[in-house]
């Protein structure tokens, strides 16, 4: 963290802070933090300070339910086929809906990845969102549609960036100890398909684990030893 | 003849300004606040507050049932107030009654002006306070167990509530009036704040008070606010101190 900012800060870097709580004045306000009519920057949510080289301050929230955006990678589970959409659960307070092509726009896409049943796990993609009601989804691209053979962890929405890892370390991580195919909704959804229980279980002990202490450093190599423990 | 029969103390308060439990006027009951006691809520929280013990409970935001209500540019926010039926010393006839609705009100409009409700339109946020035991403010530690249950469910908000009674016993103001000056106490002056800018959410009165001493009042009921947020921010940082200490082993 340089210093070629000006402006007063009130917390480390790291630290865990509480809605409300002060933490900077005169730098830049970015995610999840608000300034208030002092111009005092202040947290939003619980989460562990995050302050860039630019001197924006940042809160990486700790906890919080998944809100849609644009151009997101989920996995959903199909609830209901009416009509000629099929509405999708994606853990957020908004249902997601994907048109089921018909006519001339049927002719350009793979129909059959909209033979989908409810209970049905597909990988999508949050195609637009105005923010409120209308949220629509995608599964005609590559890799999009059904997911088939896996199963689904749930995990924190707040913790998938934590689990994915700066440039997919984790991920890659995960992946490669268990020799699984791992799949990461941004909706908090976790797809696996591990070659044995072995591998399942030990993946999901990990990935608990992230949830758990993804706010004291050092977590990949707690959780590559974690793995070789249980793999070992 | 009923089973039980409340008993008004002989006095309230000696002259010194000792309680019936020993407090002086300024001291407030012990309190010890807990989050994360409910797997299934989004947000939960515990707070034991002398005698009183009361459960706060947050979903959301999650979507709206019944759909009319919902709002388009923001979230709506939902609060209910229940008395197990066990949590009085004669048993309490169970669902809302005249009071509990009241409650229900102020104790969402305690909260509301925290939450970013435009950041979740269309959305709600339900708070659940559960009193398994009463016993005088009831009202202050539910608004004090939803706020951090509120934070702990990761909502955006402004801040955190914290809320604490003050009242008049005889000519003595005291801080966090308990069961027996609640009953037979001269005035009792429940009062909750948003912590970040101070202002107050909720301030109500029961019984007379002097300009004197509803200044002397407000001033008690905001140092047992402080005192409050002091705890409130404790609490919902310890899970993670915990998790630190134990990783670090320091």
């Amino acid at each position: 963290m340089s210093k070629l900012f000006k402006g007063e800060i009130y917390v480390q870097d790291k630290e865990v802070v509480v809605p409300g709580q002060p933490l900077a004045r005169g730098l830049k306000p970015g995610k999840n933090v608000y300034v208030d009519e002092d111009k005092v920057i202040r947290a939003k949510k619980i989460g562990l300070v995050s302050i860039k080289d630019d001197g924006e301050v940042n809160v990486v929230p700790l906890a919080g339910a998944y809100m849609p955006k644009e151009g997101d990678i989920v996995i959903g589970i199909v609830s209901k086929i009416s009509g000629s959409t099929i509405l999708v659960d994606i853990k957020a307070p908004y249902q997601g809906a994907i048109p089921i092509p018909r006519g001339r726009a049927a002719e350009r896409v793979d129909i059959f990845k909209y033979d989908l049943k409810p209970g049905d796990v597909i990988l999508a993609k949050v195609k637009s969102f105005d923010g409120s009601s209308s949220l629509l989804l995608t599964i005609d691209l590559e890799g999009l549609g059904k997911l088939e053979g896996g199963i689904v962890i749930e995990v924190q929405p707040a913790k998938v960036p934590r689990i994915i890892g700066k440039r997919q370390s984790m991920l890659n991580l995960l992946k490669e100890k268990t020799k699984s195919d791992i799949i990461i909704g941004n909706n908090g959804r976790i797809w696996v398909k591990a070659p044995s229980h072995k591998e399942l279980t030990a993946l999901e002990k990990a990935i608990r684990e992230i949830e758990e202490e993804s706010h004291v450093s050092g977590l990949s190599d707690r959780i590559s030893s974690l793995l070789d423990r249980e793999l070992g | 003849m009923p089973l039980y029969v409340e008993k008004k103390p002989e006095r309230l308060i000696t002259e010194e300004g000792v309680r019936t439990d020993g407090r002086l006027p300024h001291e407030i009951r012990p309190i010890r606040m807990t989050v994360g006691v409910l797997e299934r809520a989004d947000g939960s929280a515990l707070v034991e507050w002398g005698g009183n013990r009361i459960l706060a409970a947050v979903f959301g935001p999650r979507e709206v049932h019944p759909k009319h209500l919902m709002l388009p540019d923001k979230a709506l926010v939902r609060a209910r107030y229940n008395m197990a039926p066990f949590s009085t010393p004669e048993r309490r006839r169970p669902g809302p009654d005249r009071r509990s609705v009241e409650l229900s009100k102020v104790i969402r409009e305690a909260l509301k002006p925290a939450i970013f409700v435009e950041n979740y339109p269309g959305a709600v946020i339900d708070i659940f306070v559960e009193v398994l035991r009463s016993d005088a403010g009831t009202r202050v530690a539910g608004v004090t167990a939803a706020s951090l249950a509120l934070a702990h469910a990761g909502i955006a908000m402004r801040g955190l509530v914290a809320a604490c009674a003050a009242g008049r016993v005889g000519e003595f103001v005291v801080c966090d009036p308990n069961h027996d000056e609640d009953m037979w106490g001269e005035a009792d002056m429940p009062m909750a704040m948003m912590m970040e800018s101070r202002k107050i959410t909720l301030l109500q009165i029961d019984g007379p008070m002097t300009p004197e001493q509803f200044e002397e009042a407000l001033n008690m009921a905001k140092r047992g606010i402080e005192f409050v947020y002091e705890l409130q921010k404790e609490a919902l940082k310890r899970p993670y101190v915990l998790v630190e200490r134990r990783i670090r082993g320091v």
